[in-house]
């Protein structure tokens, strides 16, 4: 049982850092990123072409954070500056509908491509034993860094005026601009920011288990139901949701069935939204 | 919205759709069967996507379970008379009324607990996947990914494609007529004003939560109805042909195209993509790659859709007459 | 220090205010008063750059304020204080006050200084924001735009929703801020108490310039006298 809920909180770590991404950029925009799991997926490619060079692995992680964060600078000074135009449910649609594209456009691309693509950073060395479980060195590693980036963030957004003034644009955009902060350079900001999460999502979760060119949907899908339970714009909420819901998925697909483990999920996030629209930390 | 006189011009463009339709056959197909499938899907699509723009282009309820509202309609049929012995038509009935129900259970939630755009999405996005997850976990009536061989549908229907062609054609106009009849009616009236602003047209009268149930169980009722005869007219079905990226995508794709809430939009729409489709035969990569840069180019242009645009030109051109423009497309 | 020019401004196309000239020297206090739906909000939006201009100039010390964005308005030395404050709920009052110091570190000297000002908001300066009453916010909004040492300092309808007490309260902080050398602009449907803190005002109707003096001259013509009194 203990192994399960280990196990569960490892994928939940995942879980968090993948909902902060999207979370982040949906609190300060109303924009919700279908094209996010496309991202991270585009993260472990690159990632994959530059070790291919027989570069280390560093490196090459950090070729893969930096190249996707590009992308989202990219997309952000194209793409959004339309979405943000927009007001309202205008606003939503619209970038419903353009990051939907921006999705098929990588995905497309990447499975043209790479149709066998696949990124797995192999950790060797000897299981560790945490509480009596022997982990997988990749998961401790992948576990470390998701918990060192989490207090990265929480320590950014907490403690900095930079952070302040992201949480400010969150609570009351019209304050914040009277405030003197710029709504549109953070937001580009806190894209790019995205963008390199969902780079280190890449490297985390292929330290964990092969990451493959067609887990894009499904990692959007993920995305979006820790964004949801954890409270839309919620650093904290994201993470705090994501190790839930991982050690609900663990435990599910081990007592129950994969299937419903999925529905499962999928039900959490709908109930969220019935019960407690604002989520856990949500505001 | 006058009555008698504009009645002929109301129904104006449903007749040139129809004809056009009757008469495709002998142009564009040849003997190919596939490109009589393709008519066919686009058929199928365009009657989705009327369902699909009752339920959102109307009444703004972003629902994101087209896929399943079909699946509902054709594993719903399917399974009823694969399991007993009633006939086609029974299951026909069963799985539209399910869909409807379904649909309007939805939209009654979305109501009663005031969902926005996004929560309604996610929450109609969420029963799209769970019910995928059901359908590949009760493999014992459904058969899973392998899929389901219907096996009372009627020969005649599942051999002969043209004459499937024809079905989905006569069903796409009747959705068409009781579109364009909602929307001449004082119900389309209340649509248009719940949509250009809800607070306002509730302090007018209008009962939205109401009007939004009624229009999302109607839509819902034709998505099923859709997706039930295809399932009987295809003789086959898995999860695949009612999964969200195969469907829902596509039909929100084409219907905000074509133009939301117009009359044509989603016939215009599918129209456009199965011309895309039989262009661009060659890789499915590359095809997700092409929907992809149209998807960004249509909306970064032409954010109110195809058929809007050209009302508008149309509108302008004409600005010296005070002629009622023939395409209508309410509130935009 | 700031001049106003020929300003008209509106919503969907439609001008609310139009051929507006307004003028506040430095350490002056200038009222604009007029009633409800005179166009009072909207000056106020266009010159703070909520709402971009529709035609005319905003200059401040020389400086283009015309159809610059919000941001930037607020970092050249205007700080505005709206009707409905636009506070961050979520945050502490202090956090609102350090905030208001953007993008610079708050300075020591100047949160003492809002902290005298408003003494309650020292001894509340760890409470959400969103939990505060509506006088307390009111202050908090303006000792949130007081951290930015602002050059102008710009409120619409200060007393909204103050109970004539605390709005009595307020009044008295602003003529102590004034004191020290504040050049304020104060939108006010209160006439008495915008003209007690006033050195000069302009009567806004309809969305024009109606009148413009000194505030005796105001106080003591009939037609502000007949048209205002009595709206407390």
């Amino acid at each position: 049982m203990t192994a399960v809920v280990l196990d569960g909180i490892v994928l939940g770590l995942a879980f968090g850092l993948l909902g902060v991404g999207m979370t982040l950029v949906y609190g300060l925009g109303g924009v919700l990123n279908l094209a996010y799991g496309q991202m991270v997926v585009l993260a472990a490619i690159v990632v994959m072409l530059v070790m291919e060079d027989d570069v280390a692995t560093f490196l090459a992680a950090l070729a893969g954070v930096l190249a996707v964060a590009g992308v989202a600078v990219l997309l952000d000074l194209t793409l959004m500056r339309a979405v943000y135009r927009e007001h309202g449910e205008e606003r939503t649609l619209l970038g419903l509908l353009l990051t939907l594209g921006v999705a098929f456009v990588i995905a497309g691309l990447l499975t043209w491509r790479y149709p066998s693509g696949a990124l797995y950073i192999f950790i060797g060395g000897d299981p560790v034993s945490i509480l009596g479980v022997p982990m997988a060195r990749g998961s401790i590693w992948a576990s470390v860094i998701a918990l060192l980036v989490a207090a990265v963030l929480l320590l950014f957004f907490g403690l900095t005026t930079f952070g302040r003034g992201v949480r400010s644009i969150i609570q009351d955009e019209t304050g914040a601009r009277l405030v003197g902060i710029n709504p549109s350079f953070v937001r580009t900001v806190i894209f790019a920011l995205s963008g390199a999460l969902a780079g280190i999502v890449a490297i985390t979760q292929s330290m964990s288990g092969p990451l493959t060119v067609n887990a894009g949907f499904e990692l959007t899908t993920f995305a979006l139901i820790v964004t949801v339970v954890g409270g839309l714009g919620s650093v904290a909420g994201a993470f705090l949701a994501g190790v839930l819901l991982g050690v609900v998925n663990t435990l599910s697909a081990h007592y129950i069935g994969q299937y419903i483990t999925t529905i499962i999920l999928l039900g959490a996030a709908a109930l969220t939204i019935l019960i407690r629209p604002r989520g856990l930390l949500g505001r | 919205m006058a009555r008698t006189r504009s009645i002929g011009w109301a129904v104006l463009p449903i007749v040139v759709v129809a004809a056009i339709l009757a008469i495709l056959p002998s142009i564009w197909f040849g003997d190919s069967p596939y490109t009589t499938s393709l008519a066919v899907q686009a058929l199928v699509f365009a009657a989705y996507g009327v369902g699909f723009n009752l339920i959102f282009g109307s009444t703004n309820q972003l629902f994101l379970c087209v896929g399943a509202l079909a699946g509902i309609g054709g594993y719903g049929a399917v399974i009823l008379t694969d399991e007993t012995s009633l006939p086609m038509g029974a299951g026909i009935v069963v799985g539209t009324a399910f869909a409807a129900l379904v649909g309007g259970l939805l939209s009654w939630i979305s109501v009663r607990r005031s969902l926005g755009i996004i929560f309604t999405g996610i929450v109609t996005l969420v029963f799209s996947l769970a019910f995928a997850n059901l359908l590949l976990g009760q493999r014992e009536y459904t058969g899973s990914e392998t899929g389901l061989v219907v096996t009372a549908a009627a020969d005649r229907l599942a051999d002969d494609h043209v004459g499937g062609y024809y079905l989905f054609a006569a069903l796409l106009v009747v959705f068409l007529l009781v579109f364009r009849a909602l929307q001449l009616s004082h119900v389309g009236w209340a649509f248009r004003a719940l949509r250009d602003d809800e607070v306002a047209a509730e302090l007018a009268g209008v009962d939205v939560a109401r009007y939004r149930i009624y229009a999302a169980t109607l839509g819902s009722a034709m998505i099923g109805l859709t997706g039930a005869l295809l399932a009987y007219s295809a003789g086959f079905i898995s999860p695949a042909t009612y999964s969200f990226d195969r469907v829902d995508v596509r039909v929100l794709v084409l219907v905000a195209f074509g133009g939301l809430g117009t009359l044509l939009g989603p016939v215009i729409g599918a129209g456009v993509f199965a011309i895309l489709d039989e262009q661009l035969t060659t890789s499915l990569e590359l095809r997700e790659v092409l929907y992809g840069v149209f998807v960004l180019v249509i909306f970064l242009g032409f954010r109110r859709g195809v058929v809007a645009t050209v009302v508008s030109l149309y509108d302008r051109l004409m600005a010296g007459r005070r002629r009622k423009p023939i395409l209508e497309s309410p509130g935009d | 220090m700031l001049e106003v020019a020929g300003l008209a401004a509106g919503y969907l196309g439609e001008s609310v205010i139009d051929e507006i000239d307004i003028e506040v020297r430095t350490g002056e206090a200038v009222a604009i008063v007029g009633s409800n739906g005179a166009g009072k909000t909207t000056l106020f939006r266009t010159i703070a750059g909520l709402l971009p201009a529709m035609r005319g100039r905003v200059v401040l010390d020389g400086k283009e304020l015309t159809r610059r964005p919000a941001h930037r308005i607020a970092r050249l030395g205007i700080a505005y204080v709206p009707a409905e404050r636009h506070l961050f709920p979520a945050m502490t009052l202090k956090s609102n006050l350090v905030l208001g110091a953007y993008p610079k570190r708050p300075d020591r000297a100047t949160l003492e200084l809002v902290y005298d000002l408003f003494p309650r908001l020292k001894e509340r300066q760890r409470q959400q924001a969103g939990t505060l009453s509506g006088g307390e916010q009111q202050m908090l909004a303006v000792g949130r735009a007081l951290m930015a040492r602002p050059r102008l300092l710009m409120l619409d309808e200060p007393t909204t929703g103050l109970a004539p007490k605390i709005a009595q309260i307020a009044f008295e902080a602003l003529e102590g801020l004034k004191q020290e050398g504040m050049t304020l602009l104060i939108a006010e449907q209160q006439v008495p108490l915008a003209l007690s803190v006033a050195d000069r005002g302009y009567v806004l109707e309809n969305g024009r310039i109606r009148l413009s003096g000194t505030s005796e001259e105001l106080d003591q013509n009939p037609e502000v006298r007949r048209a205002y009194l009595g709206v407390v």
